[in-house]
């Protein structure tokens, strides 16, 4: 099922029965350097956003809210509706072409900084690093029979854990529900059924992904792992081990000459295995489990520095690179992600700043078709929904217009011509309009509605919509 | 279920739950782009909220998508190793 990247060397299992062992658990070891600062950064800007966000407040109401309730989505200045799923879709296919892009220039630097899987995971990790120790105390009372300390320890771990989860649970559940409304009905001990479910869900999900499931979430869940692969060529950056270098490997005292001793420059310290957070040894070649997260990078140079090796045993490069050829940044596949993304992004951002904050539903009625006047005309009902998507109230003024139809008897005889709608309101308007039975020449007949505010002439919508008649009777 | 011994049976547990789970997510989301929930409000049970409605339609949705992924799990073991008639002497 699961296809390394084609990179990939073919990596025996030790033991033909070890692919189907029980999983073991991995104990990551900490790691300092330039790659585990970038990492710790990019992991508290994300989650400071994350964290945040949630509070800004905006115009008198919250900066970013999802609220389903009203089915608005308010993002700062920007309120979407149902209708704009459209956008919300575009977004999606420039999102996923921008992780194809990146992944093709910088291989999985989405993996190792900025995933949620990561990122949680990386924080869960701090804190049992600060609660439990460092890797060898953590391993050692793990195996070790329970006792009262390691109790202790592992309840105040779990419980940081779990209080961190549910806050997490909570301000999620907050870009859904208003978060000090949640604050408030939390505080009096209010909270609806539906939200406190979400709030545990997300809450243990996140508990459960970040403090059990971890490198198995990146292993078995993710899909981008998986087929990843198609994105790399032989220019996409990747974090690899120069075997050229580095073997044969062994240990040796400092003061030795590798060369001298027949020895390459990797020490076989084991620590690039020990600080993995996949469990994997980056020295058996690319491999899908690698989530590009450069710990390794990290303390192999610390161990190259202190044996006074230059770095870069483990480093970023590209397998061009490696092969001693010429890496390329600009290939055909980069320049048209390139080109489409610019394509795609200008084309939302205009799309988003043409679009009209206004929009009209027509509905039929579906009682009838069409009736009949004394004085000869014949009417049709329909209901109109008027949706104001503008922060601020406006009044419309209404008109129908022949359109194709080309009928001019055409007019609207009920339903007021103007029509007033509160900031972000949707307004039902039912209407009455009639034709003179003797200019109707089909029983279907295309016929517009027009709608603009007074305001402002620019905010206008034309609705197309069909006018029924009877069949025409012969010889009309 | 017997256990195919090729795959850990976590990785399987996460083969029904989670494509399901994605899957339903999108579903609920398309659904409810088309659907307002106080339209259907009258069909499920007056006075439900919103988020009781779009909660239960998710899950509705995810118990479909999770059925149909376990019977793929399901249909994915080795014929052979399905109940055969018992060998005669």
């Amino acid at each position: 099922m699961s296809r390394n990247p084609p990179a990939a060397k073919s990596v025996p299992p030790p033991a033909a029965e070890a692919m189907y062992a029980r999983h073991r658990k991995v104990y990551p070891r900490e790691v300092h350097g330039l790659f585990a600062t970038l990492r710790v950064l990019g992991a508290s800007l994300l989650l400071g956003l994350f964290y945040v966000t949630a509070w800004l407040p905006w115009d008198g109401r919250q900066a970013v809210l999802f609220d389903l309730p009203a089915r608005k989505f308010h993002v700062f200045s920007l309120t979407f509706w149902p209708q704009d799923f459209f956008y919300f879709a575009w977004l999606l296919i420039i999102a996923a072409l921008l992780l194809f892009y990146v992944t093709a220039l910088a291989g999985r630097l989405w993996c190792g900084y900025a995933c949620p899987q990561t990122v949680w995971t990386e924080l869960f990790l701090w804190m049992e690093h600060k609660i439990e120790g460092p890797r060898n105390q953590r391993i050692k009372r793990d195996n070790a029979a329970m006792s009262a300390s390691k109790v202790r320890l592992k309840s105040l771990k779990h419980g940081l854990w779990l209080l961190l989860s549910l806050y997490t649970g909570f301000t999620f559940v907050g870009y859904f529900t208003p978060i000090r409304e949640l604050t408030g009905a939390l505080a009096q001990f209010d909270l609806g059924p539906w939200e406190t479910f979400w709030i545990l869900f997300y809450g243990l999900a996140t508990y459960g992904n970040a403090g059990w499931m971890r490198e198995q979430v990146c292993i078995y869940m993710c899909p981008y792992a998986r087929f990843q692969s198609a994105m790399f060529d032989k220019d996409t950056l990747v974090i690899a081990y120069d075997d050229q270098r580095g073997e044969p490997r062994g240990s040796r005292r400092r003061a030795l000459d590798p060369h001298e001793a027949g020895l390459g420059e990797c020490i076989d310290c084991n620590q690039c295995v020990q600080v993995c957070p996949t469990g994997i040894d980056i020295r058996d070649g690319l491999q899908y489990q690698c989530i590009g997260c450069a710990a390794c990078i990290d303390i192999c140079n610390r161990v190259m520095d202190k044996m006074r090796y230059p770095r870069g045993l483990i480093r970023y490069t590209t397998e061009h690179a490696v092969a001693g050829h010429a890496g390329r940044i600009l290939r055909p596949r980069v320049i048209v992600y390139t080109l489409l993304l610019l394509a795609l992004t200008t084309g939302l951002i205009y799309a988003i700043g043409q679009r009209t904050a206004l929009d009209l539903d027509i509905l039929r009625d579906r009682n009838s078709l069409y009736r009949e006047t004394d004085n000869g005309l014949i009417e049709n009902v329909y209901t109109l929904k008027i949706i104001n998507m503008e922060e601020t109230p406006h009044r419309y003024r209404l008109a129908v217009a022949a359109g194709q139809s080309g009928l001019t008897s055409l007019r609207l005889t009920k339903g007021g011509l103007t029509v007033a709608v509160g900031a972000g309101e949707v307004r039902s308007l039912p209407v009455v309009v009639s034709v003179d039975r003797h200019e109707l020449r089909q029983s279907v007949n295309r016929i517009e509605f027009v709608i603009y505010a007074e305001d402002n002439r620019s905010l206008q919508r034309r609705e197309v919509a069909r006018f029924l008649g009877p069949v025409p009777e012969d010889g009309q | 279920m017997e256990d195919n011994p090729t795959i850990p049976r976590v990785q399987r547990v996460i083969a029904v739950l989670w494509p399901s789970f994605l899957v339903a997510g999108a579903a609920t989301v398309m659904f409810f782009t088309a659907f307002d929930p106080h339209d259907l409000a009258d069909l499920l049970s007056r006075g439900a909220s919103s988020t009781a409605i779009y909660s239960i339609g998710f899950f509705f949705f995810w118990s479909l998508t999770v059925s149909a992924c376990a019977l793929s799990c399901y249909f994915q073991r080795p014929c052979d190793r399905a109940r055969t008639p018992a060998k005669r002497a």
